[in-house]
């Protein structure tokens, strides 16, 4: 039984002290015991010493001992020993001594419940790779919102002074409204390369963020807008792990260099030359789609609200959302203020529905729901569809296609009336500058009503069966 | 600001302390007279919370209580010993007479300290430092046992 490998994860709530006493624990034992062993600290600085999916497949077994959650699909079908931080600390050789004897057991990642073992493994990975490229790309979308608001609702306000206000050759115009749309503009331009910058970043940390950034300019500047973003992230991410694969035989002395100079340098170059490249035919795929969308607002507004309502609600401020909201953004540079309207009303709706909901059907919620239903009206208003996430994810499958009726018909709504939002952010903020504004109002409440009553209904029905299932006996949580 | 994590004069030795209460206002009393920490009532509460989240004890009579409060405004380590042992719920069963304390602000953005912190904590994974220490006879040795960690 030579060279066994193992690898562990330690982790606590607070991270300072014990996640590292369970570190040097695991590795003063497996020096004694002749294994090899990686660990991965989950402590109050992150991560630290990551294991791969090169490591986690390698080794012969895993000891997670941890308090918090350290990731554990990833050990899906490998021999483990779970245990808490605290058993890490004392028990180490007993752990790494069940590991040597094989009397650990196989984890399963609790969602698995498929009785076919390769089925159900070869599912898990496809997950997992779903998943982290997902996580990437939210780690994206997530840094890239406050540009977005911030910027957004700044050049919502210098519409207030009149639309025209910031141009300097018109007559409206403003010095102060020129500003406002000056500072907002350069937080808003910021939008695609800050998203390619974290998506790689989340792939490949500070090297990938630098290399992501780039990237993302080329693409911005380039005009291949969303799309070119993400590819650029992932693009500059992937440049940055197989650099450090290239690089991995140099010596650890010259760490700092190729931290400080060979990644930034070697990586940029990569980066840029293939955005280069990659920047015309995907500033064609993204002029072609935003061409697609905007050649529905006239010969079908219906259809078009149906697909801007769908993908906006469909997930709530991530990257599908993002791809219509982009869309419309661009096409207000080009003086199209039509779209955007849909847009708008598609993205402030879903907040509403669940504001909405809580109040018409007050007692089908729990206290935590109500009030966040409150908050929603603040957020729906202001247009953070994000809002409606905790209210979604409960039970996504239902609820989703509830939102996405909702916007559907705020949208179709918006487009059949012709109303104009110039602002590409701000909710209700920008209701001044809204050519038919009324309408517009209109327009988004009875989409949120329709919604609203539709989630309530099914709240309702819910409610009621649960109640049945427990025949007289109530749910104090439920009717409080 | 004064970079250094342990000072002679954060370490006090054979104390008379019996309780778990004493042992906590003792260490605030010494972070608030340090300039670690601005509110002494809050230091006690930040390391009863994290002890009631789990015990910080740990073996041989020792204890790594910690906080991470507002009114901690540098990170330090304060260390204290009792005369006597004092229960603290420890894993190995025995009452703990050593207590490092890890004094980390809220805010702390800098890694470089928590790593300090974090390597002391790995120190008394080994039996001869935790030897060591209990044999020190005054602030001057704990501070050399430490010397090598807080470089």
């Amino acid at each position: 039984m030579a060279n066994i490998k193992i690898v562990a994860a330690t982790g606590c709530p607070t991270g300072i002290a014990h996640t590292f006493m369970a570190e040097e624990a695991l590795k003063k034992a497996a020096k004694k015991l002749g294994v090899e062993i990686k660990v991965e600290t989950h402590g109050q600085v992150g991560v630290e010493n990551e294991l791969s999916k090169k490591d986690i497949a390698e080794a012969d077994g895993v000891i997670m001992a941890a308090d918090k959650d350290v990731y554990a699909y990833r050990f899906h079908g490998k021999p483990t020993v779970e245990v808490s931080v605290a058993k890490g600390i004392h028990e180490a050789e007993k752990l790494i001594q069940t590991i040597i004897d094989g009397k650990a057991t196989v984890y399963k990642a609790k969602k698995s419940s498929s009785s076919d073992e390769d089925e159900s493994a070869s599912n898990n990975s496809g997950n997992t790779m779903i998943h982290s490229i997902y996580k990437h790309l939210m780690n994206g979308v997530s840094h890239m919102l406050p540009f977005v608001v911030g910027g957004g609702v700044l050049i919502a306000l210098s519409f207030l002074f009149g639309i025209h206000s910031a141009d300097p050759e018109h007559e409206s115009y403003n010095p102060i409204a020129a500003t406002l749309m000056d500072v907002g503009g350069l937080g808003f331009q910021m939008m695609v390369p800050i998203l390619a910058a974290f998506i790689a970043e989340s792939i490949a940390k500070r090297p990938g963020m630098v290399v992501g950034f780039i990237g993302g300019l080329i693409a911005s500047n380039g005009g291949a807008g969303f799309l070119g973003g993400i590819v650029a992230g992932f693009l500059g991410g992937f440049v940055i792990v197989l650099l450090g694969k290239l690089l991995e035989k140099m010596p650890k002395s010259l760490n700092g260099l190729k931290s400080i100079f060979l990644y930034p340098l070697i990586g940029i170059l990569l980066v840029g030359v293939i955005m280069t490249l990659l920047v015309e035919p995907m500033t064609a795929i993204n002029e072609g789609m935003m061409s697609f969308l905007s050649n529905f607002q006239n010969a079908n507004p219906i259809l078009l609200g149906v697909i801007v309502g769908a993908m906006s609600a469909f997930d709530m401020g991530g990257p599908v959302n993002k791809a219509a909201y982009v869309t419309g953004t661009a096409l207000l540079g080009e003086g199209n203020y039509y779209f955007m309207a849909g847009v708008s009303a598609a993205c402030i709706t879903p907040p509403l529905i669940t504001a909405f909901a809580t109040v018409f059907f007050k007692k089908y919620f729990n206290q935590a729901e109500r009030n966040s239903g409150g908050v929603n009206f603040i957020l729906g208003s202001t247009h953070i569809t994000e809002g409606a996430i905790p209210f979604a994810a409960k039970n996504p499958i239902v609820v989703i296609p509830i939102l996405m009726i909702g916007s559907s018909i705020s949208a179709i709504l918006t487009y059949m009336m012709g109303i104009e939002v110039p602002a590409p952010h701000g909710g209700f903020l920008v209701l001044p500058v809204v050519t038919g504004a009324i309408q517009w109002v209109v327009a988004i409440l009875i989409g949120s009503l329709v919604g609203a009553f539709i989630y309530g209904f099914y709240k309702k029905r819910a409610f009621l069966k649960a109640e049945k299932e427990k025949g007289g006996e109530k749910d104090g949580q439920q009717i409080a | 600001m004064d970079n250094k994590l342990l000072d002679i004069n954060q370490i006090k030795l054979k104390q008379p302390l019996t309780s778990q209460q004493e042992v906590f206002q003792q260490i605030a009393s010494i972070a608030v007279a340090q300039g670690i920490a601005s509110d002494h009532n809050e230091v006690v509460e930040g390391l009863i919370k994290r002890e009631q989240e789990s015990t910080t004890g740990f073996q041989d009579g020792f204890a790594i209580p910690h906080a991470q409060v507002d009114a901690i405004k540098r990170p330090a380590i304060v260390i204290v010993s009792s005369k006597e042992g004092v229960e603290w719920n420890a894993l190995d069963g025995k009452p703990a007479s050593f207590f490092i304390a890890l004094l980390v602000p809220k805010q702390e953005a800098g890694t470089t300290h928590i790593q300090t912190l974090a390597s002391i904590s790995r120190m008394l994974i080994y039996e001869e430092k935790r030897e060591a220490l209990t044999d020190a006879e005054d602030a001057n040795n704990v501070m050399e046992e430490f010397a090598g960690a807080l470089v």
